[in-house]
């Protein structure tokens, strides 16, 4: 039996994901202003829970080339920031795979800042705390989808259960002709996946 | 407040215990686990708790193109935009700077109310009044000017959903001197080439079937970048579906990213490029013949005028070469109709512009592709019959800008009018004095024909300046009077109807009281009428008057679904006519696609190759040597010069780097992590030192900068004097045809700064 694309280690009554559609990304930058104001994010340009990356390169003939990587907080199911946490502020849902932290346990020592290897935290001088994405829980507690999949452009982003085979991310999985996460060899178990998906 | 650290002990404890033990000790837990439990519940509901808040439906305002947004207030103040589902500009989503309407209407620089200026123009020293005193001081200082020069002396300038006030306010003080940028400063040539050959303009809202189409040739229009939602959406939709992407552009824009095909074309010589394809096409035989059979007229003419533009011919202008120019020909005829040839947007380049896009539009011709999936859509009207507003009658007298019979540009479009050459009215008060300015949302300091040291000449002929606006802009600062509008979460406005592939309305209802001493375009300019004793051309057309009126016309169905979603959709059309075998009218001399333009032949003869009635090439103007061409564009984070106050929009762009090849960084020795500056000798302006980027992005030969930055306004705290300002280094140059300005025929020298 070949290996699942998807994680499977956790038993989680929910396997939250996004799943992106790489080439669908226009590098416009909606969810990073979505993300920002829904959350109150500071007002600095180091503090983001979600940013693009304008990604340059070359080809085999020499000609420049350009793509976008969006990147976010991957909650991890073997997720750095948590071990690494001393007060147990970082701490990850076992329902749904969720990680967060807690403002009112959080030290302060950024410990979690280094450990992470997605740059996906920044400190809160107001809270006094690190803080990150959270996958939109208050949203998608009330049956909205996250601030930057609901904003989407190029409709780049997809959120959703893969344990729930119908799931627009399920289908995504499926269909995709090419899976990828970001720093796999890391051991994190990310759960934000790229795809791309030839048959629409 | 921070928790106590025994809680925290508990947490902590708690961490290590399973769901599963804590439910089946939930009845015997001894008491600090149960506090524990306690204190997970509380965290529970703090992690999901959301207010979404009170909803109410408006369109956006950031930019031109109106969005639906649903906005969410919570205890009165703005908390979150999103875009309205149902809307089909934006079909649930916003862009950057749609997300960042928040900040501009809580910018802290905002203009807290009306104001009359007390410091020099330019200075920043104005003190504030109430509105019965602005609107008596631009009686005071407006009459006599219109008394001793003539209702024609006052030119107005204007852009953004409040315009029909502005427009009635200035006929009725009898000037027919308005001008909406959008034309002649922005889209003007490529609406005047579209509209000779196939009866109609492509308009803000861009009918080409990028969603469904097999083959896009995109010729410098930067989907991606210079965003207007629905075209950015359809654009990945398209490619998402397989689409190709031929992207021409001498620079590697956002859209190129997933271009099967970028051609890094000579700037000023897309038109050649297209006459290749024409030829090719042409030659090849690869046109739809039953459609140019049925529908067009001077084939013929044009099969013959095109010999001459062979691949060949095509390489020697526009560099791209001859063979790659018969696969693109090829490879787009073979999925035809489902194809589209994309224009520049903004086409004010370089001064052949209407001859260039009138090839493009040729392009599509000869592809049958009008009124067909992955072509052109054919837009409706909304099917009502709408109320009729009076409106005061276009004074009988001569326009300052060269538009109408008998003037220098007859076919520009009256109703739109010339910027431009108000611009050069005001700067040579020719024909007439233009002494008076109303300002509406525009900002010719930072985008204009005349460029900065033209608009300081000009403004010195001017005896007032009055603008509306909701922002301390560039412009602003040089006004006399200061009149400021609400922002679009804080004002009602009419209702929004747009005649589309899919027709709507959209309403905009005020979400906050206005934060400052502000008011909407309507009271604003009824107020400055009722001064003048002309406020009854404002009766009946208030935002509320204007919405009772539409609701009379609509059934309560209607009614019902338009006041629940903020937009009322109307569906039973056909956007694709012509694959549903209906006959398609066009709105031209002959009725037909005009391959051939009868109404040139006239100025053909009299004024030259310039106006040929067949698409013609025409060189632009070249570089000296040592010179570069200054091109610029748009970053998907601001709206022209209107965002850069915007906090989180400058958080993502902030500076204006000078993109330079590396071919050309290394003859001026320019390396990496230097900076340079731009130097124009027609304008004599040298730049502020700026980031150098070295790219194979840019064409050699050519250098690029962002658009909309190198503010001056004192009263902006975040976005004065970040980057430059390209309207220092443009070109003044005239498309002979649309009357339209040409910005990209501006050289400069680019020097590296010593630190």
């Amino acid at each position: 039996m070949s290996k699942s694309p998807i994680n499977t280690k956790l038993n989680k009554e929910k396997n939250l994901a996004m799943v992106i559609v790489g080439d669908r990304c226009i590098g416009c930058d909606a969810c990073y202003v979505a993300c920002k104001t829904d959350w109150e994010v500071p007002a600095l340009k180091e503090a983001y829970r979600t940013k693009v990356y304008e990604v340059e390169g070359v080809d085999n003939h020499g000609n420049p080339t350009i793509g976008f990587l969006p990147t976010l907080c991957n909650h991890c199911d073997n997720a750095p920031c948590v071990s690494v946490c001393p007060t147990g502020a970082s701490f990850k849902r076992e329902e749904d795979g969720i990680v967060l932290v807690d403002p009112d346990m959080c030290i302060g020592c950024k410990a979690c800042m280094v450990a992470c290897p997605y740059d996906a935290r920044y400190y809160d001088e107001e809270k006094q705390s690190v803080d990150k994405c959270t996958f939109c829980l208050p949203r998608i507690s009330n049956g909205l989808d996250p601030a930057c999949v609901t904003t989407c452009v190029g409709e780049s982003r997809n959120f959703g259960d893969l344990n729930d085979p119908e799931s627009i991310v399920s289908q995504l999985i499926r269909n995709a002709t090419s899976i990828a996460r970001l720093k796999e060899d890391e051991g994190t178990l990310p759960n934000v996946y790229y795809v791309t998906v030839s048959d629409y | 407040m921070r928790r106590q650290t025994l809680n925290r002990r508990g947490f902590l404890k708690l961490a290590g215990v399973s769901s599963v033990t804590l439910g089946a000790a939930s009845t015997g837990l001894p008491s600090p686990l149960r506090a524990s439990a306690r204190a997970k519940k509380n965290r529970e509901e703090r992690f999901t708790t959301y207010d979404r808040g009170v909803k109410t439906e408006n369109f956006c305002e950031m930019c031109f193109w109106n969005c639906g947004v649903d906005v969410y207030t919570r205890d009165g103040k703005v908390h979150k935009l999103e875009g309205n589902k149902l809307n089909p500009n934006n079909r649930g989503h916003l862009c950057a700077k749609g997300n960042a309407g928040i900040q501009s209407t809580y910018d802290p620089d905002r203009i807290p109310g009306p104001m009359i200026r007390v410091g020099e123009r330019g200075e920043g020293k104005f003190k504030q009044v109430t509105w019965e005193e602005a609107f008596e001081e631009v009686h005071k200082r407006l009459a006599p000017v219109l008394d001793e020069h003539g209702g024609e002396s006052l030119a107005t300038f204007m852009h953004g959903t409040g315009e029909q006030y502005a427009h009635i306010l200035t006929l009725a003080l009898e000037s027919p001197n308005i001008t909406v940028p959008a034309y002649s400063q922005c889209m003007g040539s490529r609406e005047m080439a579209f509209a000779l050959t196939f009866g109609t303009g492509m308009s803000g809202h861009e009918p080409f079937d990028m969603a469904n189409t097999k083959h896009m040739i995109v010729f410098g229009r930067n989907m991606a970048g210079a965003i207007q939602l629905r075209e950015a959406a359809d654009f990945a939709e398209g490619l998402a579906r397989g689409a190709r992407l031929t992207y021409v552009d001498p620079r590697q824009s956002e859209s190129a990213a997933r271009a099967t095909d970028w051609l890094q074309i000579k700037p000023g010589t897309d038109g050649a490029l297209a006459l290749g394809l024409i030829h090719v096409i042409i030659r090849d035989r690869l046109y739809d013949v039953d459609f140019i059979a049925k529908y067009a007229h001077g084939f013929n003419e044009l099969q013959t005028h095109v010999k001459q533009f062979t691949p060949e011919w095509a390489e020697a202008k526009c560099g791209i070469d001859a063979r790659t120019i018969e696969r693109i020909a090829w490879e787009f005829a073979k999925d035809a109709p489902n194809v589209v040839a994309i224009p520049p947007r903004r086409m004010t380049r370089y001064g052949n512009d209407t001859q260039t896009v009138r090839a493009i539009a040729i392009l599509n011709a000869l592809m049958g592709n009008w009124g067909v999936p992955g072509g052109i859509w054919v837009r409706t009207p909304v099917p009502l019959e709408l109320p009729e507003h009076d409106e005061p009658e276009v004074p009988d007298v001569r326009r300052a800008d060269g538009v109408g019979e008998g003037e220098a540009y007859p076919l520009a479009p009256p109703s739109l009018g010339r910027t431009n050459g108000i611009f050069e009215a005001t700067l040579t008060q020719k024909p007439y004095p233009i002494k008076a300015w109303l300002l509406y949302g525009t900002n010719p300091l930072s985008h204009s024909s005349i460029g900065v040291n033209g608009i300081f000449k000009a403004i010195d002929h001017l005896d007032l300046i009055i603008a509306i606006d909701t922002q301390f802009s560039d412009t602003v600062m040089y006004a006399d009077i200061v009149l400021p509008e609400s922002t679009y979460l804080e004002r009602d406005d009419a209702p929004y109807i747009q005649k589309d592939k899919i027709p709507f309305i959209a309403l905009r209802k005020a979400a906050i009281e206005p934060i400052h001493d502000t008011k909407g375009a309507y009271e604003i300019c009824k107020g400055i009428a009722e001064k003048f004793e002309v406020e009854d051309w404002f009766e009946e057309r208030s935002p509320r008057e204007q919405l009772e009126a539409l609701e009379r016309v609509l059934s309560k169905e209607q009614l019902e679904t338009l006041k629940r979603d903020g937009v009322l959709r109307f569906e039973e059309v056909d956007p694709y006519p012509v694959a549903s075998g209906s006959r398609p009218a066009f709105l031209t001399g002959t009725g037909k696609v005009q391959l051939f333009v009868d109404d040139l032949v006239e100025l053909h003869r009299e004024h030259g190759e310039a106006f040929s009635p067949l698409p013609v090439y025409i060189d632009p103007p070249e570089p000296e040597e040592g010179e570069f061409r200054l091109l610029f564009g748009r970053t998907p984070h601001h709206s022209h010069a209107r965002s850069q106050n915007n906090r989180i929009l400058l958080e993502l762009q902030s500076d204006t780097p000078v993109w330079i090849h590396p071919d050309d960084a290394g003859k001026l020795g320019i390396k990496p992590g230097d900076r340079v500056t731009i130097h124009s000798k027609t304008t004599g302006h040298t730049s502020q030192p700026e980031m150098v980027k070295i790219t194979r992005r840019i064409r050699a030969g050519s250098v690029f900068i962002n658009h909309g930055f190198g503010h001056r306004t004192p009263l902006w705290h975040l976005g004065n004097k970040k980057g430059t300002k390209d309207n220092y280094f443009i070109s003044d140059g005239i498309d002979p045809i649309s009357g339209a300005a040409a910005f990209h025929n501006g050289f400069v020298t680019i020097t590296k700064a010593t630190s």
